[in-house]
């Protein structure tokens, strides 16, 4: 699954630290996840989503390799 | 993240502070030193024991019964297999999603390697040195599991100290 979280972070100038405080993970969490280290429950997904004001298929995107 | 299956946080330093000087102790002074200080001797009440007769040569075996003996090796197995459980299952500060993976991959890595070690010592290890092995096998599973969680939670915090 890919995610566009880095992205998203640099549009609201926002640290890995401030998103992980908000969403309540730990910042490995969200370092695990924008280098693809680590799938998200679909419910801190959601979180991410909504802290970015987006749906999750914006943030979210499946990838080919998903499927196989 | 709710879990109901961790200790709270603050059983880790708990831990830490038993485990260590247990396992030190234990090692050197009860496996180097077969250290046995006298005011330990007590009558302890045993569900079975085995004694060896040396007058006849044989062993006979009592259940529902009590036994003197040392109670120091009772005392480091108990505080060792205590704080260990405590070490490893405190939760982290930050317990979350990504933590509870760690923590399920390392331990089953942990039992993996674990019962390697075992099956090598079932094929190659027999007698007194076997029974040893069993000892130390009370252990292995949970230190394993506290080196590799930890491990990986270092090197998880070290990527991201990283990158600021």
């Amino acid at each position: 699954m890919k995610n566009n979280i880095k992205v998203e972070r640099a549009i609201k100038n926002i640290t890995q630290k401030q998103l992980a405080k908000s969403v309540k993970v730990s910042r490995q969490t969200i370092n695990a996840i924008e280098t693809g280290k680590y799938i998200p429950s679909t419910v801190l997904s959601l979180k991410i989503s909504d802290y970015f004001e987006k749906t999750v298929d914006e943030v979210f995107q499946l990838e080919d390799s998903d499927w196989k | 993240m709710k879990t109901n299956y961790l200790l709270p946080n603050r059983f880790k330093l708990i831990g830490w502070i038993i485990l260590i000087p247990s396992f030190i102790f234990g090692i050197f002074l009860f496996l180097v030193f077969e250290f046995e200080p006298d005011f330990l001797n007590i009558k302890l009440f045993a569900f079975a024991k085995e004694s060896f007769n040396f007058l006849t040569g044989t062993t006979s075996k009592e259940y529902f019964t009590f036994v003197e003996t040392n109670a120091l090796d009772e005392i480091l197995a108990l505080s060792l297999i205590i704080s260990a459980l405590f070490v490893a299952f405190s939760k982290e500060k930050d317990e979350d999603e990504f933590i509870s993976k760690i923590r399920l991959e390392s331990l089953v890595w942990a039992t993996y390697i674990n019962y390697a070690i075992l099956f090598f010592a079932i094929i190659f290890i027999f007698g007194m040195p076997f029974f040893w092995v069993m000892v130390c096998n009370m252990l292995t599973i949970l230190i394993f599991f506290i080196i590799r969680f930890n491990w990986l939670i270092y090197k998880s915090k070290k990527t991201v100290k990283n990158e600021e």
